[in-house]
C-alpha cells in the first residue's frame, strides 16, 4: 500500500469529518461502559433506530432538493394507527398496501403543494404536522389502537422478525439505504435532486422538471414515513395516537448532522445513516452510563454541537477560523 | 333536567341563558381535551350521564381542545353566564390561576378535576376532586412486595424504574409515592434505576431493552403507567427474560389484556367513570353546603392477576 501523503490524509479527514466524530463517541461510551459494545446492545440500538432512520431517508432528498418536511412525525402516527386498524379489520395482506396508499397521498397532496403550486415548505408541512395529527385523532376517536390476537399474527414480522440472525428492522433499514443510497448517488433522478435544490432557477434552464422532482422526493418520503409506521405498529403491536410525536425535529437533526445542508444541494444517504446512528447511540450510551435524566437532555445537546464542530473542522483543516 | 353542549361557547351561551328554574343548580365544566385519549372520552360520556341522571341538576359542558387560551374564554364566558358552581379539568396548572380566580371573586365556587392547579390557586378552588397519585404510586409499591414475599425474594429482588414525563405532577407524584412507600414494606429491595419512559410505550421500550443490558438481574419493572410498563413487558420479551414482575400505577387496556395473559402483574385501577362523578358529586355537596375536604380524592384500588375479574376492562 503507498504511503499515504498528508495531503491525502487532510481529504480523507475533510470529507469524514463525522465518521471521525462518531468513532470517538463510540470509543467514548465503550469505555464508560463495557456493555455498550455487546452484540446484543448494538442490534438493540440499531434497532429501535431503524424507524428514525427509515424516515430520514426519505426526508435526507427532501432536504437535498431545498425544502423541509416537519409532518413526518405525525404522518408516521397516522400510517402506524391506520395500519394497525386495518389489521383486525380487513386483515394484514390488505391492511399494508392500504396503509401505504393512504400516506402516499398524504405525501402527494404536500409535494402537490411544495411543488406544482410553489408554496413555502416549512409553512405547508408546520400546517400538515397538526392537520395529520387531527387526521389521525379523528380516525381513531383518539382511543388507542391495539391488534386483538397478538400472538396469532404474522404481522409481527416487521418489527420483531429476524433473518439470519439479524432483526429484520435492522434490515429494512439497510436494504432500503443502500437503495435510496443508489438512487441519489448514481441515477439521474439524483442528480436532479441535487440540482433543483443547489440552483433551481439554473436547473429549470438545463430542462429539469422542478415540480416534479420535488413531488417525487415527498412522494419518496411519505413511502419512507409509511415503512417506518409499518415497523413501529410491528414491534409494539398497538400504539398511542401520538407515536410519532416529536420524530420531526429528530429526523431533522439526523439528517443535518449527517451533514445535508438546510439551504439544500448537498448531503448524503450514508451520511445521514451516521447522524441516525449517531442520535441512538447517544441516547444509549447515556442510558447504560446511567446519567441522571435531566442532564441527559443537556450532554446530549453538548455531543450533536461537538460532532457539528468536528465536522466543520475537518473541513476547514482546523479546530477554529480566527477570521470571519 | 336539561342539558345544553356548546363547542362555540359565546354564541351557544345566548341559547341557553334563561334555562335555568330555582331549583336547578347549573354546573359548568371545561374539560382539558376530549377526544384526545379515550379516558377523557370517558370521562365526558360519564359526567353527561350522571347530569342527566340528575333532575336537579343543568349542566354545560365545554371543552378546551387542550388550548389554555380557549379554556380562560370558556371560564369567563360560564361567569358571565352565572353558572352555580364551574367544574374545570386544567389545560395547564399555573396559567388558568387568574381565571380561576375572576370565578372566585363572582362567588362561584371552583371544583378542579382530575389534575390540581398549582399551590398559588389553591385559596380560590374550593375543592380537588380527583385520584390521588402519591397513593397509587405506593399501592403500587405494596403491590411489587407482596408479590415479592410470595417468591420469597423480598430480601434481594432488584427493581428498575420507568417513569412518566419528566417535568409533569403526575410523573413526579407517582415515582414519589412508589419510592417513599418501597423501603418502608420491602426494606431490602434495590431500586437501581429510574428512567422515563414519557408516557410512551416505544421509548419505554427502548428504555427497558437498556436496563436489560446494563443489568444482569432485574426482578422487577415499576411503571407510571400501563402503557409504558407493556412496552418494557415487550421488551423483555424480546430479550428472552422471564419471571420479571411488571406493575404499574395506572391500569390500561393493555395492561388489564397483559394481566390476563399472564405476563403482567398488577396495576392501580382508575376508572374515568369514577372520576367524573366524584367531579360532579363535589360540585353538588360544595353547593349543598356539605362540608368537602380541599383534596377529595375518590377511590383508586389495586388490580392484580388474583383479583382482576372483580373489575371490567378499561375502556382506555
Amino acid at each position: 500500500m503507498a504511503t499515504l501523503t498528508k495531503q491525502q490524509i487532510g481529504s480523507i479527514l475533510a470529507k469524514q469529518g463525522i465518521l471521525i466524530a462518531f468513532a470517538l463517541f463510540m470509543i467514548a461510551f465503550a469505555l464508560g461502559n463495557p456493555k455498550f459494545l455487546t452484540v446484543d446492545n448494538l442490534f438493540s440500538v440499531v434497532r429501535s433506530s431503524a424507524i428514525l432512520g427509515v424516515m430520514a431517508l426519505g426526508v435526507t432528498f427532501v432536504v437535498i432538493s431545498g425544502n423541509l418536511d416537519l409532518s413526518v412525525g405525525s404522518m408516521m402516527s397516522f400510517s402506524t394507527i391506520v395500519v394497525l386498524d386495518l389489521h383486525d379489520k380487513i386483515g394484514p395482506f390488505l391492511a399494508i398496501p392500504a396503509m401505504f396508499l393512504m400516506t402516499l397521498a398524504l405525501g402527494g397532496l404536500i409535494g402537490f403543494l411544495v411543488g406544482y403550486l410553489k408554496l413555502n415548505s416549512l409553512i405547508v408541512t408546520l400546517g400538515m404536522l397538526s392537520a395529520i395529527h387531527g387526521l389521525t385523532l379523528t380516525y381513531s376517536g383518539g382511543q388507542n389502537m391495539d391488534i386483538a390476537d397478538k400472538e396469532g399474527t404474522w404481522f409481527s414480522v416487521f418489527g420483531q422478525g429476524t433473518a439470519l440472525g439479524i432483526p429484520v428492522p435492522i434490515l429494512i433499514f439497510a436494504g432500503l439505504a443502500a437503495l435510496l443510497g443508489l438512487v441519489l448517488a448514481k441515477t439521474p433522478f439524483g442528480r436532479k435532486v441535487y440540482a433543483v435544490g443547489g440552483n433551481g432557477t439554473a436547473a429549470t434552464f438545463s430542462g429539469i422538471r422542478r415540480a416534479r422532482t420535488v413531488f417525487t422526493c415527498y412522494l419518496m418520503s411519505a413511502g419512507c414515513v409509511a415503512t417506518a409506521g409499518l415497523i413501529q405498529a410491528s414491534r409494539s403491536l398497538g400504539s398511542q395516537n401520538t407515536v410519532g410525536q416529536g420524530l420531526e425535529l429528530e429526523v431533522l437533526a439526523a439528517v443535518i448532522l449527517g451533514g445535508a445542508s438546510l439551504l439544500g444541494g448537498s448531503g448524503t444517504v450514508f451520511k445521514t445513516v451516521i447522524g441516525v446512528l449517531i442520535l441512538g447511540f447517544i441516547q444509549n450510551g447515556l442510558l447504560l452510563i446511567g446519567l441522571q435524566f435531566y442532564v441527559q437532555f443537556v450532554v446530549t445537546w453538548v455531543i450533536i454541537i461537538l460532532a457539528v464542530w468536528l465536522d466543520v473542522a475537518a473541513k476547514r483543516g482546523k479546530l477554529w477560523s480566527p477570521i470571519a | 333536567m336539561k342539558l345544553r353542549f356548546a363547542l362555540a361557547a359565546t354564541t351557544a351561551m345566548a341559547v341557553m341563558t334563561g334555562t335555568a328554574s330555582a331549583d336547578t343548580m347549573k354546573i359548568g365544566i371545561t374539560q382539558n381535551n376530549v377526544g384526545v385519549d379515550s379516558y377523557q372520552t370517558t370521562y365526558e360520556k360519564a359526567f353527561i350521564a350522571a347530569a342527566e341522571a340528575n333532575d336537579a341538576v343543568e349542566a354545560v359542558v365545554l371543552d378546551a381542545g387542550g388550548d389554555v387560551a380557549r379554556q380562560i374564554a370558556q371560564m369567563e364566558d360560564l361567569i358571565q353566564q352565572e353558572v352555580d358552581a364551574i367544574i374545570i379539568w386544567p389545560t395547564n396548572g399555573e396559567a388558568v390561576i387568574p381565571a380561576v380566580r375572576k370565578a372566585h371573586q363572582a362567588d362561584i365556587p371552583v371544583i378542579v378535576t382530575n389534575s390540581n392547579i398549582a399551590e398559588p390557586g389553591f385559596d380560590f378552588v374550593a375543592s380537588f376532586s380527583g385520584p390521588d397519585n402519591i397513593t397509587q404510586g405506593s399501592r403500587s409499591a405494596e403491590i411489587m412486595c407482596d408479590k415479592f414475599k410470595e417468591m420469597g425474594i423480598e430480601d434481594e429482588a432488584q427493581i428498575v424504574q420507568i417513569s412518566g414525563q419528566p417535568g409533569y405532577t403526575t410523573a413526579i407524584e407517582r415515582a414519589k409515592g412508589f419510592e417513599d412507600r418501597l423501603p418502608e414494606v420491602c426494606p431490602n429491595v434495590t431500586l437501581m434505576e429510574t428512567q422515563p419512559g414519557d408516557w410512551n410505550r416505544e421509548k419505554s421500550q427502548q428504555v427497558m431493552e437498556a436496563f436489560l443490558v446494563k443489568y444482569d438481574d432485574i426482578d422487577g419493572v415499576y411503571a407510571g403507567d400501563d402503557n409504558m410498563g407493556v412496552g418494557a413487558l415487550n421488551a423483555a420479551k424480546a430479550a428472552g427474560r422471564d419471571g420479571i414482575i411488571f406493575v404499574g400505577a395506572t391500569n390500561f387496556a393493555v395492561g388489564y389484556e397483559a394481566m390476563a395473559a399472564g405476563d403482567y402483574w398488577g396495576s392501580i385501577y382508575q376508572s374515568p367513570v369514577d372520576d367524573a362523578e366524584a367531579a360532579l358529586q363535589t360540585a353538588l355537596d360544595v353547593l349543598n353546603g356539605k362540608e368537602v375536604p380541599f383534596l377529595n380524592y375518590f377511590d383508586t384500588p389495586k388490580i392484580t392477576q388474583d383479583n382482576m375479574d372483580e373489575f371490567s376492562k378499561p375502556v382506555f
